[in-house]
């Protein structure tokens, strides 16, 4: 009762926006129960022509490289070795393990027989690029989970834990990269098989690397834009000196995104290409305002050291993935005599998937040092000491 | 992907310019499927063809066109079908390999394995797979190939059931028959067996008098469609290495280095400011 009680009063001290948040859930919840007792056919405008919706847009082939903060900044703190971009991570784990698991629940409510999931487990098929995104994001989501450890443990002090938490670090880091190298870009895989079904803009055997390279700059500049917005709304310290630090190795990745996306349209694809006025918006607008601009925007050192133009620069990098994705996933297989758009079941679940990030972000936030962690604070011996015992290798390197 | 011994591999032989329209296939196939009635219109669709389109409840169906020949109006019929691909998208996509295509031709689906993602319906480049829309918890539906009827020696259904256009006997002598109605009728015959090389080959086959696009036939690639998938997909443990391997060694060497800078500071412990470069 007592319990009881105290949620009931700590919910009450929340920001009325807080919440919303918690109603945009609710709803969503109740959206999806919906889906299961009245069917897919009469809930979402899902059909035969168009199977894949929404869902499958957004909540997996969107928001999968919208997560990728985590491996890529653990990469380069840990592997490439800079480590003043340390206070970053955490923030970046926590998102990366939220995104993830919203994964899985967008999956599971998109699934025909969401009971059966396991099945993937039990039945390989490794030709299938669906396998294998299924069994990195299993995996990588258990990762993540057990890097997201660290604050918890932290939070409680349990300080064996902590121990081996800190020890699997680095082999967490790197199995982190590798995974998501995996699926990130298998979800691009994805579309190898929709030849003369995905728009030639969009279609080339260029995918699965494009989707890698693209996920790598959505995950930096969702870095910034979330360590922007907690400053600015979660009185958390400003970052903005490491994220210029970031911001600079933003012209780089995009730079390789554009140079691949260029040599893969002119070189690997069969036309035709403009055929069709709405996409070759849609593609001009992706590509320029999305990519291209961007990129000018961070090679500009005025850009980089302006807390807010280098916000909207990342902002422009996100809304260029975002409509990226769609574009491969929705919009360029479409054709033009039967139009798909998400009904209203639809968009409340991915509203509520959006909703619910945020939501448990600032929770998770509120209640665990996810921000206190400044690695200047911390006790770095244990690292010290293995190194000591290991006599310099790193445990993970005899997988080179 | 495991390749069928083609020689026991079988295929219909739809001949359209024999067929009549008389749907006769359409209901033998729901008959011995007992697959439900679907409330239609006439019309509802692109012309004659009821209903219009393959679904759940249907499996096959006649498409109509009209069109002129020599002044008059015409007639041009199509079955439509799972094509029962030699190397099928459908099974290869499928995460838990509900798909599969047998020794003996059909290509079947295992109901009970099927999660539901359907990536089926995406890959096939047919267009063939349907879902249980009205369901809560949906399976896949598609064309059986009477697979049933076929291990007992029995035709499919459909193929029974037809009084002129459908053959059904082992792939290579169906194509060899295809053939050689082509020769013998030049004039008759557009001079194409469709499903011979489509999408690596199919086990249905299609002999019509009319372009095929004119009949509604989709454009294919004459790649197996896995082919496209795979190219990419058995990169995976190659790039799981590089990448894992590559940033170990990367880390591997960054600690090193740092380390000695550390040793280095320790030696001379009077010069507290190496942290500050980077
Ligand atoms: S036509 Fe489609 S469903 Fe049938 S075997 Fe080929 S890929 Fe599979
Ligand atoms: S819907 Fe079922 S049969 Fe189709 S790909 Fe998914 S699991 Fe396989
Ligand atoms: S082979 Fe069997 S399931 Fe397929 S269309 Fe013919 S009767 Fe129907």
């Amino acid at each position: 009762m007592t319990a009881a009680k105290f949620v009931v009063n700590e919910v009450k001290g929340y920001h009325g926006f807080v919440k919303f948040l918690i109603l945009l859930v609710v709803i969503a919840a109740l959206a999806s129960m919906v889906r299961f007792v009245f069917g897919l056919g009469a809930t979402t405008n899902m059909n035969d022509t168009y199977p894949w919706g929404l869902w499958i847009s957004f909540d997996v082939v969107t928001a999968v490289p919208l997560a990728a903060g985590a491996f890529t900044l653990g990469a380069i703190v840990h592997c490439f070795h800079i480590k003043k971009l340390e206070p970053l991570v955490r923030p970046a784990i926590v998102t990366g393990f939220l995104g993830y698991s919203l994964v899985c629940v967008g999956l599971l409510l998109d699934l025909g027989q969401p009971q059966r999931g396991w099945h993937v487990m039990r039945y390989w098929n490794l030709h299938s690029p669906m396998f294998e995104v299924s069994m990195c994001v299993m995996a990588y989501t258990t990762v993540l989970f057990l890097e997201f450890l660290s604050p918890v443990a932290e939070r409680f002090g349990w300080n064996l834990s902590l121990r081996v938490l800190r020890w699997l670090e680095m082999p967490l880091v790197i199995l982190a990269a590798a995974i998501s190298t995996l699926h990130q870009s298998s979800l691009g895989t994805f579309f190898l098989i929709a030849v003369d079904k995905l728009h030639s803009l969009w279609y080339n055997p260029l995918l699965p690397l494009l989707f890698w390279v693209s996920a790598i700059c959505s995950g930096m500049c969702i870095i910034i834009i979330e360590a922007t917005s907690c400053h600015k709304w979660m009185g958390q310290p400003n970052e903005g000196v490491l994220l210029r630090t970031l911001a600079k190795i933003l012209p780089w990745t995009l730079g390789l995104y554009i140079a691949l996306r260029a040599y893969s349209l002119l070189a690997l694809s069969v036309g035709p290409f403009f055929d069709r006025p709405v996409l070759t918006l849609l593609f001009v607008v992706e590509l320029v305002i999305g990519f291209i601009l961007p990129f000018f925007m961070f090679t500009q050192k005025s850009v980089r050291e302006d807390d807010r133009r280098r916000v909207i620069a990342a902002s422009l990098v996100v809304f260029g993935l975002v409509l990226n994705r769609f574009n491969v996933s929705m919009f360029g297989m479409m054709n033009p005599d039967q139009i798909y758009y998400p009904s209203i079941v639809e968009s409340l679940v991915t509203i509520g998937i959006i909703a619910g990030h945020i939501l448990f972000f600032v929770l998770i936030a509120k209640y665990f040092p996810i921000f206190e962690h400044h690695p200047e604070t911390v006790d770095y011996t244990i690292p010290g000491r293995i190194r000591k015992s290991d006599n310099g290798a790193e445990p993970v390197s005899e997988q080179s | 992907m495991s390749k069928v011994n083609t020689s026991k591999n079988n295929a219909f032989l739809i001949d359209m310019t024999k067929c009549t329209g008389c749907r006769g296939c359409q209901v033998a196939c729901k008959q011995w499927n007992q697959l439900a009635a679907e409330k239609t219109e006439f019309f509802s669709g692109e012309g004659y063809q009821n209903p219009p389109a393959m679904s759940e409840y249907t499996f096959t169906r006649i498409k109509f066109r009209d069109y002129q020949k020599n002044g008059q109006n015409e007639f041009a019929f199509y079955k439509e079908m799972c094509m029962h691909c030699n190397d099928p998208a459908c099974a290869s996509v499928c995460p838990v390999g509900a798909f599969k295509k047998t020794a003996e031709g059909p290509v079947i689906y295992k109901a009970d394995r099927c999660i539901g993602c359907r990536f089926c319906m995406i890959a096939c480049p047919f267009g063939v797979p349907k879902y249980e829309w009205s369901k809560g918890l949906p399976l896949v539906k598609k064309c059986t190939g009477c697979y049933s009827r076929v291990l007992e020696g029995m035709k499919p259904a459909c193929a029974t059931a037809c009084p002129t256009a459908i053959t059904y006997g082992r792939r290579d002598e169906m194509i060899k028959l295809a053939e050689e109605r082509l020769a013998k009728h030049p004039n008759k015959y557009i001079h194409k067996v469709y499903g011979k090389e489509e999408a690596g080959g199919t086990s249905v086959i299609y002999l019509t008098s009319l372009p095929f696009n004119e009949l509604g036939f989709k454009p294919v690639t004459l790649r197996p469609l896995p082919d496209y998938t795979w190219q990419a997909l058995r990169m995976v443990p190659a790039a799981f290495l590089a990448v894992g391997g590559g940033l170990s060694a990367l880390s591997w060497i960054t600690h090193r280095r740092d380390r000695l800078k550390h040793e280095k500071a320790a030696e001379q412990v009077d010069n507290p400011a190496e942290e500050k470069e980077d």
